[in-house]
């Protein structure tokens, strides 16, 4: 054989292997770590099998024939046309395979299609370009108040959780691999969609139905803690809002922060100087009409649509690395001052559009009412900066 | 120095290139028209090319001179290529759908005339030569013309059935059943029928069945859906008296009203509950997410008239007016149901937003507003 197809098939075989090496794969679809993922492995993996080995088969039949008839100048063989016995056994075997692969495909969609065993809902609202999580009341998990947030999804681990997904703009598929397989939030429609993570750690996932320009930066990670430390994270999530004690630069941040940031942004608790809560108004502003709900902020190790770290890289490894029986006490430490990742907060608050793509120009877009499509350039001063990451890291 | 085959690409490019001026002119740069047409001047240019750089694949094959000396047979795709022409230059100034008619007829012409021409020169044996065209285009042609055919007979069918009462429409419906049956076992059961009876059996029903369906059209939607249609929707949104007397009657929204609700309010002997989606037993509120359309599917399965209202807090109509924000479905009677398609942009502040039903007390859902 030549010597350049010997190197041609080496580097196709050296990188098919490659490909397999990655070993930081979060998004891996062949690593199950829930029961509703496993569930669609248990299906994949004999699939690939089959369709492997008959892959396979064929390719080698077919190489064979090539070899085994290429044209040598000898003379052309006799032509015939049909061979009934040969054409019905190649299309019954067939049809037996995909039979007995539909019949376990419909039993695994049926299987996930579930609903009645559901212990817990999480509502989820897709827009461009992040994910929103309101948890409506349930006693049983200590939810007495809606919990609202964004970006990371908390859920307890063991835990049949029911996610109601829709969307509030274009059609966005949520999907993380490790806890299900991917399903579709489409406007005025409420999907469900089964989750439940064996054990406690973060699992990342990806909207997976283009939405526009950022939509490879629509980004979202599944938190599974201990049931006790989810009690302690809902607990968190409903503590009051305590405003910054005054003369602090965090209290001047809450002052640029209920004069810039609450046309979009809500916090809930906190109050205009004259006693009144601030609801925030994105209906007005925004064409999605929702922007994300930052209570509780630090309490999170994202932001952005999941895009970017609220912890610095060092303190994110060591959350994403803990064992699971450590991990919950890491997470819901959240972000102090030394794990912030000031850089990129600061990079969003002084040009939110030039970090992550967005139509922020509504003079460059149609149709919009002079609405955001995602955060603008509020082109805020240094010294605005300043205080509001004093005040955002604050809202724990 | 120009080959037959490029002068032919050349002038389609040349009438691209005018078309487009005229869709530039008249219509105005729009995206989709100008990139199909864009893409017909780049596409047809580099044919013209090719073809000038092969001389049209000319080869020293005897069947190949044979049949290139050979006169073209007639074809009818010259005089349709021009009918698409021109139906493309009135869309230009009409509609865009005139335009889209007039691509599409003069695509077809094109592929069919470029087919037909060079399967003419494949040999000089002409049998040969119309089964290499039928190979071809046959298996484009027969679903294309079957899908076109069903298409018109859906359309005309369905505009019949639109334009008539509803009950005429049932008898309309077994009457058109039962002729397209019988003359089915009749051609099934006397193979031996003459082929000209049978294709002008067929072209007799075809004809009338499109006939009933331009004078359907015309002739509109019957009176409820046309009232129906006006109302805008199918909801009657007022709390204050009836007004409607169409609410319901539009299908296809009721279709997709009922394919995506959020939560069913049932009114069920004299007490008030919600079934949401995916949540199992019933519940006492319902959470809807801030800024989003949700429907909400209210069901009467109490004796009487009754309809839902959801109290959406007040709203300030001028300085120091504020005005109570409602919406209602229908009085609708027991068995019936009917949808209210809320959106709600803010959480509630100080009292929460409520479902009930009208005059009656002590039902209410909650509609949580995160």
């Amino acid at each position: 054989m030549p010597s350049r197809v010997h190197r041609g098939l080496s580097l196709s075989v050296a990188t098919v292997a490659l490909t397999s090496c990655a070993s930081n794969a979060p998004q891996d679809t062949w690593a199950p770590k829930g029961p509703n993922a496993q569930i669609i492995d248990d299906l994949q993996k004999p699939v690939f099998a089959v369709a492997g080995i008959i892959g396979l088969i064929v390719a080698v039949a077919v190489g064979y024939a090539i070899y085994k008839f290429k044209d040598r100048g000898q003379p052309i063989p006799e032509q015939t046309h049909g061979k009934p016995a040969l054409e019905i056994t190649l299309t019954i075997i067939p049809a037996l395979i995909l039979t007995v692969i539909g019949v376990f495909t419909f039993r695994t969609v049926f299987d996930l299609s579930k609903t009645s065993d559901t212990e817990m809902v999480i509502n989820v609202t897709g827009q461009q370009w992040w994910w929103e999580y309101d948890y409506p009341v349930q006693e049983e998990f200590g939810i007495t108040k809606p919990i609202i947030t964004s970006g990371q999804l908390v859920i307890p681990a063991g835990t049949k959780v029911l996610l109601r997904q829709t969307s509030r703009d274009v059609i966005h598929s949520y999907w993380i691999p490790a806890l299900n397989g991917k399903r579709d939030a489409v406007p005025g429609r409420v999907h469900t969609n089964r989750i439940e993570a064996d054990e406690p750690g973060i699992y990342a996932g990806q909207c997976t139905e283009f939405c526009g320009l950022s939509h490879a930066n629509m980004r979202m990670e599944a938190v599974a803690l201990s049931k006790a430390d989810f009690a302690k994270w809902v607990e968190g999530q409903l503590a009051e809002y305590k405003s910054p004690a005054e003369g602090t630069l965090a209290k001047e941040g809450e002052g640029v922060f209920v004069n810039q940031c609450v046309r979009c942004h809500q916090v809930n608790g906190l109050k205009r100087a004259d006693g009144t809560p601030i609801i925030a108004a994105p209906d007005e502003n925004i064409v999605s009409g929702a922007a994300p709900n930052l209570s509780h902020l630090m309490s999170r190790n994202t932001f952005a649509g999941a895009m970017f770290d609220l912890l610095t890289e060092e303190c994110r490894k060591e959350v994403w690395g803990a064992d699971s029986a450590s991990f919950g006490e890491k997470y819901l430490a959240g972000v102090s001052e030394d794990c912030l990742n000031q850089s990129d907060l600061r990079g969003w608050l002084r040009n939110a559009p030039e970090m992550k793509p967005m139509y922020a120009n509504p003079a460059l877009l149609a149709n919009t009412g002079g609405k955001y499509r995602g955060m603008p350039n509020l082109g805020l001063t240094e010294s605005d900066i300043e205080k509001l990451v004093a005040y955002l890291l604050t809202l724990k | 120095m120009f080959t037959t085959g490029s002068k032919y690409y050349i002038a389609l490019s040349a009438l691209a290139s005018v078309a487009i001026a005229v869709y530039l002119i008249f219509v105005g740069p729009s995206s989709i028209g100008a990139t199909a047409l864009f893409g017909m001047i780049a596409a047809t240019g580099l044919l013209a090319g090719l073809a000038l750089y092969t001389r049209d694949s000319d080869t020293e094959s005897p069947t190949g001179a044979q049949a290139a000396s050979a006169a073209p047979s007639a074809s009818m795709w010259p005089v349709v290529s021009v009918l698409g022409a021109v139906v493309l230059l009135l869309g230009t100034v009409t509609t865009p759908i005139v335009f889209v008619l007039g691509i599409v007829v003069l695509a077809t012409s094109f592929v069919e005339w470029v087919v037909q021409a060079w399967s003419e020169r494949a040999s000089g044996d002409v049998t040969y030569n119309d089964s290499v065209r039928k190979r071809i285009l046959n298996p484009i042609e027969y679903p294309v013309l079957a899908t076109v055919g069903l298409g018109v007979v859906i359309v005309s069918f369905s505009r019949v059935m639109l334009a008539i009462d509803k009950s005429a429409g049932a008898v309309a419906f077994i009457v058109v059943a039962s002729v397209v049956l019988l003359a089915g076992i009749l051609f099934a059961t006397r193979p031996g029928l003459k082929r000209g009876l049978v294709t002008g059996i067929c072209i007799v029903g075809a004809v009338g069945l499109v006939a009933a369906g331009i004078a359907s059209g015309g002739a509109g939607l019957r009176e409820d859906l046309e009232m129906a249609a006006e109302e805008g929707h199918y909801m009657h949104r007022e709390c204050g008296p009836e007004k409607s007397k169409y609410g319901d009657k539009l299908a296809l929204e009721s279709v997709s009203g009922k394919s995506s609700v959020i939560a069913t309010i049932e009114y069920v002997d004299g007490k008030l509950v919600a079934n949401v989606q995916g949540v199992n037993g019933p519940q006492e509120s319902v959470t809807i997410p801030r800024s989003n359309p949700s429907n909400i599917l209210f069901r009467n399965k109490t004796e009487g008239e009754f309809r839902l209202v959801a109290h959406l807090g007040e709203r300030a109509v001028t300085d120091g007016v504020v005005e109570k924000v409602e919406l209602c479905t229908q009085l609708i009677p027991e068995g019936a149901e009917q949808f209210l398609t809320l959106t709600i942009p803010k959480p509630a502040l100080d009292k929460p937003y409520t479902l009930e039903v009208a005059g009656v007390d002590g039902q209410s859902i909650e509609v949580v507003v995160p």
